[in-house]
This record gives C-alpha cells, sequence and structure tokens, in this order.
C-alpha cells in the first residue's frame, strides 16, 4: 500500500468520527501544551534571574566565609545559613590596597522589625560600606546614599525599599529625613531605592532596610566579621588574574598555606551564571518531567481508544485482509492513525502552550512592568513538542495496530 | 487451474478435534461455474474459504495456477488474493461509511496499479454492475441489491481469474437475487472462473457443476447440461 493511500485512509477513518478524534487528542493536548508552558516559563524564568545576575556586572567578585565546595556546584556554607566568621575589616583594608581591585564593599544583614509611629513590619537590613552603591549599581529614586563618613561616624541614616517606603508612610508621604526604628535605634532616612530588583542574597530589594555596616556591626548585630565582600575589578585587568590576588591576599592575611584549607570562597559573575544556570535548568527540566506524566496519560487515553476502534473495525480489517492487505498493510494504517491523532494534538498543544506563555507575558508586563519578564517561547520545545507527541503516537499505537494486523481473516469477516 | 488431494482441515475447539474436511478431492479447470452446496456442518464454507486463501488445510495439497498453497507464506497468499481472486460475501462487507467509489477502490489500494488507472479501473467495474450514476453515493444510502453490485464490482476491480462467492443471494429479496445471478452468469460467459458456495438448489443451478458436500466430504459432483430455469424466483 502507497504511504499516500495509508494517510488518505488514516485520515478519512479519523475525520469520520470527528468528535472522538478531538475527545481522544485532548489528553495529548493537555501534555503537550504542560510541557510548552513549564519549558517557556522556566525559560523566561532563567532569563530574569540571570539577567539580575548579570546586571551586577562582569568584574564583581563575591567573596563569601567559608571553604568553597568540593563540586564546585553548591554555593559555600556561609550561604546556607552556617555563621562564619573568617572575613574581617583587615581582609576589606588589605584588597582596596591591590592595585588590580578598583573598590571594595563590604556587607552584613540581619532581620529585624521595623517600628514607624504605629506602623510595624519584620523586614531584611544590611549594613553596607558606602562603595556598596557604586559597586552594586544601586540607584535611588530620592535623597542620596550615605558616604564613608557617614559610615565611619557610625551616623544613625538609612536607606529603604520603594514598597517598604509605600508601607510606612503611604503614597503621598514624603519618606526622606523621617525616622524609624530598627531594634529600638532611630534611623533618619536619608534616601529610598529605586523600584525593581533583587539585592544580594536573592533579597527582595523593595522592603530592604540598609544602613552603615558601622552601626549595623556594632549595634544591630554585635559581631565583627562581613558575611560578604564585593570587589570591583580594574577593567584592565583579566578577572581570573584578580581572582588569584585575592586568593593570595586572603591566604596570606589568614595564615593559610595549604590551598584545601582555604576559609573563603570567591566567585566571580561567570561562577555564579554557571551555578544559576544549572539550577534553573535542572528546575525547568523537573518541572516538565512532572507535566510530561500528563502525556503519559493522554498517550493511554489514545491507547484505549485505538484498541475500542480496532476492536470496532473487526469487519473492516477483515475485508481488508480478504481482499490483500497484509498483515503489514493494516498494522501501518492503524499506526499511522495513532500518529495522526497524537502528532495533531501536540500541534494543536503548542498553539495552545504559545497563547497561555504570551498571555502569562502580556499579564506579567501590564502588572509588574519593573519585573523585566521576556517572552520565551524556545525552538527546542516545538521541536521536543513535536517529537514527542510522534513518538506518543508510535509507542500508544503499536499495541493496538499489531492487534489489529494480527486479526485472521475469517475470524474477523464473522466478527458480530 | 485449482487441483486439490486429500485435503484435511481439523480445529481444535475446547481441546477437542473437529474435522471440517475429510480427504476432499477435486479439480475445478479454468473458466467453469462451480457451485458447492450441503446443509450446515458440510463442509462448504471451510473448503471455500481454502480454495480462497483465506485459510490453510492441515493436511493434503492444494495447487492453484501451477503453485502449491503450502510454498506460499501469508504475504504470497495475501498477493494472490489480491491479484488472481475477487470475493463476494453474503453481507456484503461494504464500509458504509465510504462511498461506492471508495468501497470498489480498496482492493487496488493493495495493488501494484498507480492511482492515475485505478480510477478508470474503478469506473468500469461499477459501470459494469449498472451502478454508474452512484459513483459517489454513499454505500450505507443502497438498497440490498445495489450494495451487493457493489460487492460484485469491487471483487472484477482488479480483473481476477476467479471469483469466490459465499451466499451472495442470502441476503437478497428474490428479484434482487436474481439479477445478482444474472450478473454472475454474465461473468462466467465472459470466461471468469465462479465458484459458488450456497444452500439454494435454484442458485446452484446457475451453475455448470454443482458439488454436494456431507461431513467434510464430496457426495456428488455433477455437471448440469440441461438449460437452467432462469427467470423464475429463485426462493
Amino acid at each position: 500500500m502507497l504511504v499516500r493511500d495509508a494517510f488518505k485512509t488514516a485520515t478519512r477513518s479519523l475525520t469520520h468520527g470527528k468528535m472522538r478524534s478531538i475527545l481522544t487528542m485532548l489528553g495529548i493536548v493537555i501534555g503537550i501544551a504542560s510541557v510548552i508552558i513549564l519549558m517557556s516559563i522556566g525559560q523566561s524564568a532563567q532569563n530574569l534571574i540571570l539577567g539580575q545576575v548579570q546586571s551586577v556586572g562582569s568584574n564583581l567578585i563575591i567573596i563569601a566565609p567559608g571553604a568553597p565546595s568540593g563540586s564546585g556546584f553548591s554555593p559555600p556554607a556561609s550561604s546556607q545559613g552556617i555563621v562564619i566568621t573568617s572575613l574581617k575589616q583587615a581582609d576589606a583594608d588589605s584588597l582596596s590596597r591591590e592595585p588590580s581591585i578598583h573598590a571594595v564593599a563590604s556587607l552584613v544583614s540581619g532581620q529585624a522589625e521595623v517600628v514607624q509611629g504605629n506602623t510595624n513590619k519584620t523586614v531584611s537590613y544590611q549594613g553596607v560600606s558606602a562603595d556598596m552603591f557604586s559597586v552594586r549599581n544601586l540607584t535611588l529614586s530620592k535623597g542620596y546614599p550615605f558616604t564613608k563618613g557617614d559610615v565611619d561616624s557610625a551616623n544613625h541614616v538609612a536607606i529603604i525599599g520603594p514598597d517598604l517606603a509605600t508601607k510606612l508612610f503611604g503614597s503621598y508621604v514624603d519618606p526622606l529625613n523621617k525616622t524609624i526604628r530598627l531594634k529600638n535605634i532611630s534611623f533618619r532616612i536619608v534616601g529610598v531605592l529605586s523600584k525593581g530588583g533583587t539585592g544580594m542574597g536573592g533579597v527582595d530589594q523593595g522592603n530592604i532596610v540598609i544602613v552603615p555596616i558601622t552601626v549595623a556591626q556594632k549595634q544591630l548585630l554585635g559581631v565583627n566579621h562581613f558575611s560578604t565582600i564585593l570587589v570591583e575589578a580594574d577593567a584592565q585587568y583579566d578577572i581570573n588574574f584578580v581572582k588569584s590576588r585575592i586568593t593570595f591576599s586572603l591566604r596570606q592575611n589568614h595564615g593559610i598555606s595549604d590551598p584545601t584549607k582555604d576559609d573563603f570562597s570567591i566567585m566571580t559573575q561567570a561562577d555564579l551564571l554557571s551555578i544559576v544556570g544549572n539550577i534553573t535548568s535542572i528546575l525547568t527540566l523537573f518541572l516538565a518531567a512532572i507535566a510530561s506524566i500528563s502525556l503519559v496519560v493522554g498517550g493511554i487515553g489514545i491507547m484505549n481508544i485505538m484498541l475500542v476502534s480496532v476492536t470496532e473495525r473487526t469487519r473492516e480489517i477483515g475485508l481488508r485482509k480478504a481482499v490483500g492487505a497484509t498483515d503489514t498493510d493494516i498494522l501501518q494504517q492503524f499506526l499511522i492513525e495513532s500518529v495522526l491523532l497524537t502528532f495533531a494534538g501536540g500541534l494543536i498543544g503548542i498553539m495552545f502552550g504559545a497563547l497561555v506563555v504570551g498571555a502569562v507575558y502580556f499579564g506579567i508586563t501590564i502588572f509588574n512592568p519593573e519585573l523585566g519578564w521576556t517572552f520565551a517561547f524556545p525552538l527546542s520545545a516545538v521541536i521536543l513538542g513535536l517529537t514527542v507527541s510522534g513518538i506518543a503516537g508510535i509507542v500508544f499505537g503499536i499495541y493496538p495496530a499489531r492487534q489489529a494486523g494480527r486479526k485472521n481473516p475469517i475470524d474477523a469477516l464473522r466478527y458480530e | 487451474m485449482i487441483e486439490i488431494h486429500d485435503l484435511q482441515k481439523e480445529y481444535i475447539e475446547e481441546e477437542t478435534p473437529t474435522r471440517a474436511l475429510r480427504g476432499v478431492t477435486l479439480s475445478i479447470n479454468k473458466g467453469e461455474f462451480v457451485s458447492i452446496m450441503g446443509p450446515s456442518g458440510s463442509g462448504k464454507s471451510t473448503l471455500l474459504q481454502i480454495l480462497s486463501f483465506l485459510d490453510r488445510p492441515t493436511g493434503g495439497s492444494y495447487t492453484f495456477q501451477g503453485k502449491r498453497i503450502d510454498d506460499m507464506n501469508d504475504q504470497e497468499l495475501a498477493h494472490v488474493r489480491n491479484t488472481d481472486m475477487g470475493f463476494i460475501f453474503q453481507s456484503f462487507n461494504l464500509l458504509s461509511r465510504l462511498t461506492v467509489y471508495d468501497n470498489v477502490e480498496i482492493p487496488l489500494l493493495y495493488s501494484d496499479i498507480l492511482p492515475a488507472k485505478r480510477r478508470t479501473l474503478v469506473e468500469e467495474a461499477v459501470r459494469s454492475v449498472g451502478l454508474a450514476d452512484k459513483l459517489h453515493t454513499e454505500a450505507g444510502k443502497l438498497s440490498g441489491g445495489q450494495k451487493q453490485r457493489v460487492a460484485i464490482a469491487r471483487a472484477l476491480v482488479t480483473e481476477p481469474n476467479v471469483i469466490f462467492a459465499d451466499e451472495p443471494t442470502g441476503n437478497l429479496d428474490s428479484v434482487s437475487g436474481l439479477q445478482i445471478m444474472e450478473i454472475l452468469e454474465s461473468l462466467h460467459d465472459r470466461g471468469r472462473t465462479i465458484i459458488l458456495v450456497t444452500h439454494e438448489t435454484q442458485t446452484a443451478e446457475f451453475a455448470n457443476r454443482i458439488i454436494r458436500m456431507k461431513d467434510g466430504s464430496i457426495e456428488s459432483d455433477t455437471p448440469i447440461t440441461a438449460n437452467r430455469v432462469r427467470h423464475g424466483s429463485l426462493k
């Protein structure tokens, strides 16, 4: 039988029972659409996160206390909530003297209740050195960043996130020069951050309070170490060279001669991108794997209906075999029907998925334009969708098709 | 054309062997019109199924146009069924949702004939049974007699040497039955070999040879030389 005739025969059978074909396809449509939607949204989320990591600048180096992980994949212990006190002011000072380093900014962080009048709110706060604003490209919508003088004098000044400003003062009151209390210490607000973005360690910048590091260390936390040091490398130097200079300097400061005993870890933007990229890719794949369960359910639905169809059309199979069809001709006919069903389901699923991904994009763009959500509809998802739907047709269609092909023509012709 | 010798067919039903054919020997020449008659369970349908390559014997030999059935695999049997044999069934076995054209075209789908030539063959076959005006009518909308004529067109379309007809008038009224038998007779007149299974004597008498079967064996094999009564009712 010519392939063209096989397709014609299969199409005719499927269009004869349109409603049944549509309902049979539905499982595959939902399965493929789920995979497409999760892959596309996962890709958009990955783009967003990677974009934020990239926005910190390619010459930014992050130093965290604690040994780097052996695998080079998981973050150092300090970022998993373990307090390590190995980074001190002396380290920041010695790094500042390195000619290949343009700026050094240090940071400590904690959580506390912020009080303004009768309003209180639990927030994350950060104590930062004055250089942090330029190193992190932090921009303010109101006021000015505190200065090195404010840090050195441990002045009680604060910069707050835009969402927190609205929560504490409402939309119509200017928060500048107003006072808030953090752990019973009064701070004068000198600036409000611009909208959007995520701060160091994934902290929501909209609700943050930033104070001079000296105040945070001595008065809020009672510590003398840093949780992070950020280094801005001089653009003239290779980033890996700067990384090696930092390693050398810190080992000297900490008296470390054995590289396996490092009590700090250094990450460049490339390291961060790689880690974040890996995590988001695994997450996307994991979600797609969950979505593919619905694809399997859809495939079983196809198999079920194909088996019913084979039984209903037993006499037709008998007739076709009597007039010359071979087992392979019959198997081919039913397999093509199954693949056409799943392939059409896959196409509809991809289109439906594209619509949902588009709707999510427009929804986010309208309601939260600052987020910087991008429309991602990877070609790989389309190819995967079509391939998987085609394979599903073969996998779930082969058993019913074989059953059809094996039918004895005499028994099939006698079937009532 | 057809040579069978000591043909046996044994079925095993619920662990009990049943002998449907017990050593049948016969030969049918090209151009013969043979009726096979007999009561239910006599083995006439089993014989037709084996003669038409739909089933294999469990013993004896069968040679069709010089080829032994034992030497052919299932694919070769299917090819012979497609090119050299035509089938007419009691219950028509048409695909009711398809048009007359599409039903008649089915055997050609499994042949080597190119699509361009198929149209001519289908139209010719449908015209020969007097249904040219119904070419694009759904088979399900036809009367019983018309359906059987479509089935005959389907059997003719590959221009086979032999036509096997299993109770072709069994589901028809007497007028339609007579029309069908006249078509078969005219096919025979044009040189086709026709092998017919029936339990109706008047239908069987359209043939020039009647084989009567009983309990899986041939009871009698009689040539008919006298003119048949053709214009009366078949039932």
